[in-house]
C-alpha cells in the first residue's frame, strides 16, 4: 500500500505548496518568456524548453495575486497533466518531500479566496501547513471564469 | 500507458491496417482498368487481381479478422477460376468484386473500430452464383477444353506479316481455317503422317503458317493457318484427328491498355516505413536547423576578432554546412511526400459509385495525379475531397434531361486536379453543373438565421455562407441553393493543414473549389517581422507583397484604414493594434496576404529578414489564440510567434462588420 508520495514544494507569496512529483517533468530558470496577446491574463507566454514551445501559467495571476517581477528565485515547474505540457511560473521552488497520505486532508469547505478552488489537499508536516496543488483544476482552461460560489473579496 | 504486449499486438494491427490498404487500392486500380472491358483482362492483372485477395485473405487470418479473410477467400476463388480458364470475367463479375472490396473495407473497419461485422453473406451468395453459372455455361466436356487450349495456343504469336497474307486472301473472297493435327501410330500406319497431311491441305488450300504445339502429357499436335477457296474445306478434314475450324483474325482494335496496371504491377523497390520514425527524423532535421542558426549567430560575433584568413574559412564551412542541411532537409521531405494518385483513384470509385445510385452520367477527368505532397496532409485530404465529389455529383451536376434543355452535354463533367505551385499544393474540384446561385444562398441563410462574418456585400459571403456549420441539412433545399452538408467539414479540414480553401462559381455554368494547402508541414521559410518589441514570423507562403507604406498611403474610412495598393485599396490590418503594441511614428511595411476579395494588408513596424523556421504547433487551449498559427524558435532559446494569414484575414473581417 502507498503510504506517501514524493512532492516538489514551491512557494508563493510565503505560502508553500507542494506538486506531486509525479506529474513534474523538470524545473527551470526563467529565461526568456513570449508574451502571447490575447491569451487569458495568467498565461505569460510561451517559453521554449527542451525542443517544446510549452505555454508558462503565472500561478500569482492565477491565484489572483498580484504578480511579480521575475527574479534569480523564480522558477519554471513544467508539469504534464492528460498529454498536456505546461510550466507554471513560481516564487521559488527547491525542496523535495515526501508526504505521508494520511497527512493529508481535505481543503476545508468555504476556504477564502481564489486559490482554494486550485487545491486538492492540505497536509501538515512537523508543524508545517502545506498546500497540495490541483493541477487538473489549474490548467483546465476559463474554470476561473465561471462562477464557482466562492466570494472573490472575503 | 498499454502495456509491452498490448503495444506489440496495437502494432501488429495497424501493420495490418496499412497493408490491407494497399492490396485494397491496388485491387480497387485494377478493377477500374477492366470495368470498361472486362472480357479483355490480360493475364497479368487477373494474377494482380488474385494476389491481392490471396493476400488479404493470408493477412486477415493471420491479424484475427475472419469475415475478411471469408469474403477474400470467396473472392479469390472466384478469380482462381478465371486464371483457369474455367470461367469468364464478366460485368457482372467486376461489380461483385468491388463490392467485395467495400466489404472487406467494411469489415476490417469494423474490426478496428470494434463495431459488430456487417453482414457480408449476401456478397458471398453472389460470387458463389458467379461460380454456378460457370459451371453450368461451362457444360462442354473436359475434352474439348483441351482441345481448345491447344488450338488456342496455335493461335498466338502469329507474325503480322502472315496476318496480312490473311487478310488479303479473306479480301480476295477466300477463307481463312485452323487445322489441327493429332499424329498417332495407328494413324501413321495408314499413311496419314504429318508429311501426308501437309501435302493434303496444300492441295486444298495455302498453308499460311504451321506450328507444332507440344502438349505435356498429350504429346504433339501440329497446327495449321489455311486458306482456301473451297467452302467445304472442313468437310475434307474431318475425324482422323483433324478439327478445323474457321480462322477469325484478331481484332485490329487494340484492346485499351489499362493505365493503372504498370502501376500496380511493377515490382517496386519500397521500403514501408513508419511515419513516426519519419516524423522523429524530420524532429533531428529541425533542431540542427536551429543549431545551426545558433552557430551562425555566434561567428558573427566572433568575426572581429578573427584573421581575415580564418574567418572566410570558417564562413565558407558554414555555407557548407548550410547548403548540406538544407540538402538533407529536403531528403527527409521528399521521403515523406507521396503522389495524390490513391487519392484521386479512391474518387473515380466515388464517382463511379454516386453514378449508378444517381442515373446520372458524369465524365470524370483526372488531372496531375502524379503531384506529390506530404504524406500526413495526403492522409488528411480524403475526407474533405470526397464531401467536395460527392457534393458536386449530388448536388451540382444536373440530370441528364436538365442539362440538354440549357443547351449542354448530356453528360456531366467532373475535374479533379492537383498541381505543385511553389511551397504549396493546389487541389481543385470543378464540376460543370449548375453553380451557386448566391441569392438562393443568401435567401436560405436568412431563413436559418445566418449572418456572413463580412457583411452580405462580402464577396466571400457566399462561400462563408456555404460553410457555415448550421447551413444545410435538407436535402430538397440542398439541390436548390446547390451545395449540400459537409462544406464546414471540407473548409476546416483545409485549414487546419494550413491550408485556404476558395470558390469561384457562375450559376449556370458550373463550381470550382480550390483547396491550396501547404507541400509540408514542419519547416517553413518565414518573413521575420518586428511589431513593437516584439518579433514574428509570416510564413512565405502565405505572403504575397511585402510593401512600404508611407503614413499619407492611408485612408481611414469610419474606423477602418484602406491601404492604396496597385490602383486599388486593401483593408489594413494593424498588428500593432491587435497584438496591443504602440503604432510606428513614421512609415511601415504592410504585407499582403489572402488571395482575391480576400486579400488584407496586415501592417507590421519593419521586416527583420528572412529565415528558415521550425514549425511548432501551438495545440494548448490556453494559448490558442485566433491569427496565431503556432511558434518556432531562432536559436537564441527565444520562442517566436508564427502568424496564421487566414486567421487574422478572417478575424478582419469579423472586426470590419462589427465596427
Amino acid at each position: 500500500m502507498a503510504t506517501s508520495e514524493p512532492y516538489i514544494l514551491f512557494e508563493l507569496v510565503g505560502t508553500p505548496y507542494a506538486v506531486p512529483s509525479s506529474v513534474v517533468q523538470r524545473m527551470e530558470m526563467i529565461e526568456h518568456v513570449t508574451p502571447v496577446p490575447n491569451a487569458p491574463s495568467y498565461v505569460d507566454g510561451l517559453v521554449f524548453s527542451r525542443g517544446r514551445v510549452v505555454p508558462a501559467v503565472n500561478l500569482r495571476r492565477r491565484f489572483g495575486f498580484s504578480a511579480a517581477e521575475y527574479d534569480a528565485k523564480t522558477r519554471l515547474i513544467v508539469v504534464t497533466h492528460e498529454q498536456r505540457t505546461v510550466g507554471l511560473i513560481v516564487d521559488s521552488a527547491r525542496e523535495f518531500m515526501t508526504i505521508p497520505v494520511d497527512a493529508i486532508q481535505p481543503p476545508p469547505e468555504g476556504l477564502a479566496g481564489t486559490s482554494g478552488n486550485y487545491l486538492s489537499g492540505i497536509a501538515r508536516v512537523a508543524d508545517r501547513v502545506i498546500l497540495i496543488l490541483d493541477v487538473a483544476e489549474v490548467l483546465n482552461h476559463g474554470g476561473g471564469q465561471f462562477p464557482t460560489g466562492e466570494d472573490p473579496k472575503a | 500507458m498499454a502495456t509491452n504486449d498490448q503495444g506489440d499486438l496495437d502494432d501488429l494491427f495497424s501493420d495490418y491496417l496499412v497493408e490491407c490498404d494497399e492490396h485494397l487500392t491496388g485491387a480497387r486500380s485494377l478493377l477500374l482498368s477492366l470495368e470498361s472491358n472486362p472480357g479483355g483482362a490480360r493475364r497479368e492483372q487477373l494474377d494482380g487481381l488474385f494476389r491481392n485477395f490471396h493476400t488479404l485473405k493470408g493477412l486477415s487470418g493471420i491479424a484475427g479478422v475472419p469475415g475478411a479473410e471469408h469474403v477474400a477467400h470467396h473472392l479469390e476463388e472466384y478469380l482462381g477460376e478465371i486464371r483457369k480458364g474455367a470461367a469468364q470475367l464478366t460485368a457482372a463479375g467486376v461489380n461483385v468484386l468491388v463490392d467485395g472490396i467495400k466489404a472487406l473495407e467494411a469489415v476490417i473497419a469494423a474490426h478496428r473500430d470494434h463495431q459488430p461485422q456487417p453482414e457480408i453473406a449476401t456478397l458471398t451468395a453472389r460470387v458463389k452464383s458467379l461460380l454456378s453459372a460457370r459451371t453450368e455455361s461451362a457444360g462442354k466436356p473436359p475434352g474439348a477444353v483441351h482441345e481448345s487450349q491447344a488450338t488456342d495456343r496455335g493461335m498466338a504469336g502469329v507474325p503480322p506479316d502472315k496476318l496480312e497474307a490473311i487478310r488479303v486472301a479473306l479480301r480476295e473472297g477466300l477463307h481463312a481455317w485452323r487445322v489441327t493435327f493429332v499424329p498417332s501410330a495407328t494413324r501413321a500406319e495408314r499413311g496419314l503422317t504429318i508429311g501426308s497431311v501437309r501435302e493434303r491441305l496444300r492441295a486444298a488450300g495455302e498453308i499460311i503458317v504451321a506450328e507444332p504445339i507440344v502438349i505435356p502429357g498429350a504429346g504433339i499436335t501440329f497446327a495449321f493457318l489455311v486458306t482456301s477457296g473451297n467452302a467445304d474445306f472442313p468437310a475434307e478434314f474431318t475425324g482422323d484427328g483433324f478439327t478445323v475450324t474457321p480462322y477469325l483474325l484478331p481484332d485490329t482494335v487494340p484492346v485499351p491498355e489499362p493505365v493503372a496496371s504498370t502501376m500496380a504491377l511493377a515490382p517496386k523497390n519500397v521500403v514501408r516505413v513508419d511515419l513516426a520514425r519519419l516524423d522523429d527524423l524530420m524532429r533531428t532535421v529541425g533542431e540542427l536547423v536551429i543549431s545551426r542558426a545558433r552557430l551562425d549567430d555566434a561567428l558573427e560575433r566572433v568575426a572581429r576578432s578573427l584573421s581575415p584568413a580564418e574567418w572566410r574559412e570558417l564562413e565558407e564551412t558554414n555555407q557548407t554546412v548550410e547548403r548540406q542541411l538544407r540538402d538533407l532537409r529536403e531528403g527527409v521531405m521528399r521521403v515523406r511526400l507521396v503522389s495524390v494518385r490513391d487519392v484521386f483513384t479512391r474518387m473515380r470509385f466515388v464517382v463511379r459509385d454516386l453514378v449508378r445510385e444517381t442515373g446520372e452520367e458524369i465524365d470524370l477527368h483526372l488531372t496531375g495525379e502524379d503531384t506529390e505532397i506530404d504524406k500526413f496532409v495526403v492522409e488528411r485530404l480524403a475526407d474533405p475531397l470526397l464531401h467536395l465529389v460527392r457534393n458536386a455529383i449530388s448536388h451540382g451536376l444536373e440530370s441528364a434531361a436538365e442539362r440538354v434543355a440549357n443547351g449542354k452535354p448530356a453528360r456531366g463533367r467532373m475535374d479533379l486536379r492537383a498541381t505543385a505551385a511553389g511551397g504549396a499544393v493546389v487541389i481543385e474540384v470543378e464540376d460543370d453543373g449548375r453553380g451557386i446561385d448566391p441569392e438562393r444562398v443568401f435567401a436560405r441563410a436568412r431563413a436559418n438565421g445566418l449572418v456572413p462574418p463580412g457583411g452580405w456585400s462580402d464577396p466571400s459571403a457566399v462561400l462563408d455562407l456555404v460553410c457555415s456549420p448550421g447551413f444545410s441539412t435538407r436535402d430538397t433545399i440542398d439541390r436548390v441553393s446547390g451545395r449540400g452538408v459537409g462544406m464546414d467539414v471540407v473548409r476546416r479540414a483545409v485549414e487546419e493543414l494550413g491550408g485556404t480553401l476558395d470558390m469561384r462559381t457562375r450559376p449556370g455554368r458550373g463550381t470550382r473549389f480550390i483547396a491550396r494547402l501547404p507541400l509540408t508541414l514542419a519547416i517553413a521559410d518565414a518573413l521575420i517581422v518586428a511589431v513593437g518589441s516584439q518579433t514574428y514570423a509570416a510564413p512565405q507562403t502565405a505572403v504575397r507583397e511585402v510593401v512600404m507604406v508611407e503614413p499619407g498611403a492611408i485612408t481611414a474610412l469610419e474606423n477602418n484604414e484602406l491601404l492604396r495598393h496597385h490602383g486599388g485599396v486593401l483593408p489594413l490590418l494593424r498588428l500593432n493594434d491587435l497584438f496591443s503594441a504602440p503604432r510606428p511614428a513614421g512609415s511601415f511595411v504592410a504585407l499582403v496576404v489572402g488571395e482575391g476579395s480576400q486579400t488584407v494588408a496586415l501592417a507590421a513596424d519593419r521586416v527583420l529578414g528572412l529565415r528558415e523556421i521550425v514549425v511548432r504547433q501551438l495545440t494548448d487551449p490556453l494559448v490558442q489564440v485566433p491569427g496565431l498559427a503556432g511558434a518556432t524558435e531562432l536559436g537564441d532559446g527565444r520562442a517566436i510567434l508564427i502568424l496564421d494569414a487566414v486567421g487574422l484575414i478572417r478575424y478582419a473581417r469579423t472586426r470590419n462588420r462589427s465596427l
